[in-house]
């Protein structure tokens, strides 16, 4: 039970500690992911805003630098040898366009006449005598005859390009610079930004941040993360895509090119990374907790330990007192509850002791019936009118009996003799009253009222005898002389109750029947018979009952004389 | 042959005439325009037959003007053989060049009078710019034959002294995509003053730098 208990304390502790550290992890979960997520999203959208710009940016500057370039006199000039076959010199164009490139820092030089046909090209690879209309910032630069620029791709490679008019001051021909995305502009671009960035279309990726970085697979998952991009609507919302272990949130933002597919700029975050600071704060609240929850189990355990063992105490000690020790008392070790509960309980078992002792104490001198039926208050305070039986029986010769034994061997004696009678008289329900030194007076039908008193006041006696013929035997064959009885039975109506003062209170019955009992028993000794009973009595024993003479006796206090009759024998049989 | 000087605020233009034989001068007139009906300015309008006569070592002159930072004229037709004096009148120094298979040259910073003149002696266009001025230009026509005017603000012309015969007349203008033998017409024999009416078709105005003079001013 003390198990049971501390266990549901244990538990409903545990619970509740879980229970709270499981919601506080939960609502932590909910609200740092979701921040964190959105601070991605925001950093995706801010990358992507700082691509477009830098983009933007970095056509303004190579627009600038080659409508500087293109005003260069020494340019116009040597653009200018195109027009005369015998000036023109295409390996010295390109030369000059290998000049223009370390000038400027770009990695494309083409230069074409006014109608987009290439003169000279640095690097080298292109043939010379190609129009290069196709190409949509040369395309848009002969129509405006100024310059235009544009993202297109040339050799598989992505550029940014720029065609500016020569002026000369028509138009006599268009300077084309480019300028590569490559790996290196997204790894820049990585690194002021925090995100990874790709530019691809659906069938290949030109430039990424993972290539300088070695992530191969994930250059490889681009573009089927982008066909899962670019195939909703509403791209400016980044979404969850998986390479490998990790994960990562997505954002395709669209990139103006002139390409044959639509090129993008996948830019990536880390979902892990971004969520790296809440496992930080969720594994600090799970250990915080889970000290918490050490320290909540520690104190339930000691708590449930500080209840369950006084209960323990309790309870062994009501075991002890159902074991009939009432001497154990429950240990007081508290002033709460639970030391009420205990110093109640001992002052319970006191209780219980007192009685019991009491209960002893009458037994030895009264019946056992007789005291529980007081310590029961069975026995009415005021008093009862009751008709029960009277048995008196002495011993006679008890005077020369004591004369002729020792004191102790004569209290040993009596003491059998004495064992015999109660155990006959409670044999038959009696209650043995009074003991009067060498005799006894027994009566039936009180305190407990029952119908067969007188029978059983007639078989108590005939009990008596039985028994104390058989204890002579074994008084004789200790060389001790027989004991002779003399029992007198009566029945008729008494006062029963408590009598006497209130420290020496007993029960006893008064009245005339008890007096004529005690009168029958005196007539034994002249009639010399053992056992007589009144005329009522042998009235209502009936024929079972073997009955001897009968005597009209005269009895002290009495002018009438009384019919007695001697009662020899059970019933046969019986 | 004499030569007529023009001055640098000729307008209308009235394009160099030789000395014909008096007899037989007459005048054609019309206009240019465009098919809605707009008048082109600063068209070219030359005989195109018969073919001139021989340059001979007498060479005419003319003048393109440098007057804020702007050529003047814009465009100026002339016969081959011409020599054109390029003065500078600003007060700042002018580089003047042309990258034209017609005619390839370079002034290099001068003011004033401080140029040579140079010889144009092909036919065909030449573009003139600044080289310090990328929205100075300026374009001279070298035609073959000393027959041309050009159109003034109201698309008109007048082209006098032509002599007797028949002839064809064509009309070139710098935005013009047509070549000038294929706007070639008729001129009329009998009539006194004759009326050649052409119609051009013009490619839009080319989009330039901040440009502070038209070459198809006139």
């Amino acid at each position: 039970m003390g198990r049971s208990l501390r266990t549901a304390i244990f538990v409903a502790f545990s619970i509740l500690i879980l229970a709270v550290l499981l919601a506080t992890l939960g609502l932590t979960q909910w609200v740092v992911g979701r921040e964190a997520v959105r601070g991605l999203s925001r950093d995706l959208r801010t990358t992507g805003q700082v691509f477009a710009s830098q983009l933007q940016e970095r056509a303004v500057r190579l627009q600038t630098n080659s409508t500087l370039l293109a005003s260069d006199f020494a340019l116009k000039r040597v653009f200018a040898t195109h027009f005369d076959p015998e000036r023109y010199d295409a390996e010295t164009l390109a030369s000059a366009g290998l000049s223009y490139r370390q000038r400027l820092g770009v990695q494309l030089v083409w230069m074409t006449d006014e109608a987009g046909t290439l003169l000279a090209a640095s690097p080298a690879g292109k043939p010379l005598g190609q129009s290069l209309a196709a190409f949509a910032p040369l395309r848009e630069a002969i129509e405006s005859q100024a310059a235009a620029t544009g993202i297109v791709e040339v050799d598989g490679k992505l550029y940014q390009m720029v065609a500016v008019p020569v002026l000369g001051p028509d138009v006599i021909g268009f300077l084309l610079l480019g300028q590569i995305i490559d790996d290196s502009v997204a790894a820049r671009l990585q690194q002021e930004t925090h995100s990874d960035v790709a530019f691809l279309t659906a069938s290949h990726v030109f430039a990424s941040s993972w290539a300088t970085s070695g992530q191969h697979e994930r250059v490889r998952a681009a573009t089927s993360g982008l066909a899962a991009l670019s195939g909703r609507s509403g791209a400016l919302d980044p979404v969850p895509l998986q390479t490998g272990t990790e994960r990562f949130l997505s954002l395709a933002v669209p990139v103006d090119a002139h390409l044959s597919e639509p090129l993008y700029a996948l830019i990536q975050g880390s979902y892990d990374a971004a969520l790296a600071p809440l496992h930080a704060l969720q594994w600090r609240i799970a250990a915080i907790g889970s000290l918490g929850l050490a320290g909540a189990l520690l104190t339930g355990m000691l708590l449930a330990r500080s209840i369950t063992r006084p209960v323990r105490a309790l309870v062994q000690a009501m075991h002890e007192v159902l074991r009939g020790n009432l001497q154990h008392r429950a240990p007081v070790e508290r002033k709460d509850e639970l030391g009420f509960l205990a110093n109640s309980f001992n002052e319970m078992v006191g209780g219980l002791q007192e009685r019991e002792r009491i209960k002893d104490t009458f037994g030895r001198f009264v019946s056992r019936d007789v005291a529980a039926a007081v310590l029961n208050g069975r026995v009415p305070m005021a008093g009862e009118r009751l008709e029960v039986s009277i048995l008196f029986q002495d011993i006679r010769g008890f005077s020369a009996l004591a004369e002729k034994l020792d004191p102790a061997a004569l209290l040993q004696v009596l003491n059998q003799f004495f064992t015999e009678v109660v155990t006959a008289v409670e044999a038959e329900g009696g209650v043995v009253k009074q003991f009067t030194g060498d005799g006894v007076m027994a009566l039936f039908g009180a305190p407990q009222a029952r119908v067969d008193h007188v029978e059983c006041a007639a078989r108590a006696g005939l009990g008596i005898v039985e028994r104390v013929a058989r204890l002579n035997v074994l008084l004789q064959s200790g060389g001790t002389p027989p004991l002779q009885i003399g029992i007198g039975v009566h029945t008729g109506e008494v006062v029963a109750g408590l009598i006497g003062p209130d420290a020496r209170v007993e029960y006893g019955v008064v009245g005339e029947p008890v007096n004529l009992a005690s009168r029958i028993e005196a007539l034994t000794k002249d009639l010399k018979a053992t056992i007589l009973v009144s005329a009522e009595i042998a009235a209502r024993l009936g024929p079972r009952f073997v009955l001897g003479r009968t005597a009209m006796l005269p009895v002290k206090g009495r002018t009438d004389p009384i019919e007695v009759v001697e009662l020899l024998a059970h019933p046969t049989g019986a | 042959m004499a030569s007529h000087f023009v001055p640098c605020h000729w307008l209308p233009l009235l394009a160099l005439v030789l000395a014909q034989p008096a007899a037989a001068a007459r005048s054609v007139s019309g206009s240019v325009t465009a098919p809605q009906g707009a008048a082109i300015a600063g068209a070219v309008v030359f005989l195109q037959e018969p073919a001139p006569p021989p340059t001979d070592s007498q060479h005419a002159a003319a003048v393109v003007d440098q007057v804020e930072k702007t050529f003047v004229p814009g465009i100026l037709p002339i016969m081959v053989g011409t020599y054109v004096r390029f003065p500078n009148h600003d007060q700042i120094q002018h580089h003047v060049y042309s990258f034209s298979p017609t005619k390839t040259f370079e002034l290099p910073l001068y003011k004033g009078e401080a140029a040579p003149a140079v010889l144009f002696d092909k036919v065909g266009v030449v573009k003139i710019g600044c080289n310090i001025h990328d929205w100075m230009s300026g374009i001279i026509l070298v035609l073959p034959t000393p027959h041309f005017t050009v159109t003034d603000a109201s698309g008109k012309y007048v082209l006098d002294n032509v002599p007797e015969g028949n002839y064809t007349l064509a009309v070139w203008h710098a935005q013009s995509n047509v070549k000038p033998e294929d706007t070639a017409r008729q001129v009329p024999t009998r009539e006194e003053v004759a009326n050649v009416n052409f119609t051009l078709t013009l490619s839009p105005a080319r989009p330039r730098p901040p440009v502070h003079g038209s070459r198809a001013d006139p």
